[in-house]
């Protein structure tokens, strides 16, 4: 990921100055816009490749009746839903550098940006029923068939969708796949990203509501992080994992709706995040925080924890870990206009 | 109807909504677990 030059670099050949790179007025916007288009580019394969494995395991485990299998499928599944909101974050980035080419298809990038937020949306709410899976699992040692038919359900539509969204994306850049389908065909969900971005913010409430909402998620979600993760250090000795694991569907709910909430945000104005530093931390810590809680869901050392039981060491990292990269995403979060250049 | 009316109603319904499902995800899990021990 080479920066943009922001000097004339001239090869100085008798009379004749080659000029080699263009100079952009704002140089660390192009930087950042370079790096995050190669982002995309290299993400932007995960989500229906990763996708494809997590539904093709999840058939699996079901035909073979293995909860191990589930298990994995469910995590494949959780993981590929956190990677596919930076997949689709970036994606806007590459979109601002791509658009001003001479060549640029601007129908068939709306075509993908509108099939991509349609599919995101669909891979969030698989991963949500994929965690509640995980959960269910730890506790009752088996997940009831309502929230099995829900995901297998739910990973089905989202591979459809996320394939027909790679092939829209694929289009853009490849010219003999368009020439192998011919024309392409006028698409329904060209509007979609952009009747979303009109909506959030053109409506008045529709902004305030939100930011409210990302409040009330955050405190949901740290409140009983911060419990469940303070027990695992020590604090409220009297008290078993167990107890308070009891809670963390609150935790997330509360992170589903910061993640709907922030999506929004983004695809409101997407230029004010895909340029500001700040929100790049903020989007790896939650990352970082997402797998983190896997420890948590799907490990047995934190679950046998009982009452006035000292937790080992391994645990107490996650723990501290998982606080440090909470507080730092809330710190991003809060720091957006400051340390960057939002709102 | 007034902007701040619509925010307060806007986000005490999604509030509401998300704190209803996380009470019968807690509800059902307790009563199947009541249930299998």
């Amino acid at each position: 990921m080479r920066p943009a030059s922001g000097s004339h670099s001239p090869d100085v050949g008798g009379d004749i100055v080659v000029e080699r790179c263009r100079v952009h007025p704002r140089r660390s916007l192009n930087r950042i816009t370079m790096d995050l288009t190669h982002i995309h580019l290299l993400l932007n394969h995960f989500p229906v490749i990763g996708d494809i494995i997590g539904g093709g395991l999840f058939v699996l485990a079901l035909i073979a009746k293995s909860d191990d299998l589930k298990r994995v499928s469910l995590a494949v599944l959780l993981g590929i839903a956190l990677i596919a909101i930076p997949t689709y974050m970036s994606g806007n980035a590459a979109q601002e550098a791509i658009k001003s080419l001479p060549d640029s298809p601007k129908s068939m990038i709306e075509n993908h940006e509108g099939a991509a937020l349609l599919s995101l949306a669909f891979m969030e709410l698989t991963g949500v029923f994929a965690w509640l899976a995980l959960w269910q699992f730890r506790r009752l040692a088996r997940v009831p068939k309502w929230n099995l038919a829900a995901i297998l359900v739910l990973t089905l539509v989202s591979i459809g969708l996320v394939a027909r969204a790679s092939n829209l994306g694929g289009e853009i850049r490849h010219a003999e796949i368009r020439a192998s389908q011919g024309t392409v065909a006028p698409d329904p969900q060209v509007g979609l990203a952009r009747a979303v971005r009109r909506f959030v913010t053109d409506t008045p409430w529709m902004w305030p509501t939100c930011e409210t909402l990302h409040f009330v998620g955050l405190s949901l979600l740290l409140g009983v992080v911060f419990l469940v993760n303070l027990r695992v250090l020590g604090v409220m000795r009297g008290v078993s994992f167990a107890s308070l694991h009891r809670l963390l569907p609150w935790a997330a709910f509360g992170f589903g709706v910061n993640i709907l909430t922030g999506m929004l945000f983004f695809v409101g104005i997407p230029g004010q995040y895909t340029d500001n530093t700040a929100f790049y931390w903020k989007i790896v810590m939650v990352m970082l925080a997402g797998l983190n809680a896997l420890y948590f869901t799907l490990l047995e050392e934190p679950w046998s924890l009982g009452p006035k039981e000292d937790a080992p060491l391994r645990a107490k990292i996650a723990a501290g870990s998982a606080m440090v990269l909470w507080v730092g995403v809330m710190y991003c979060g809060s720091m957006l206009p400051f340390l960057g250049n939002s709102f | 109807m007034p902007l701040a009316l619509a925010v307060i109603l806007a986000v005490l319904g999604v509030t509401a909504v998300v704190g209803i499902a996380a009470y019968v995800v807690d509800r059902s899990t307790a009563r199947q677990e009541r249930k299998e021990s």
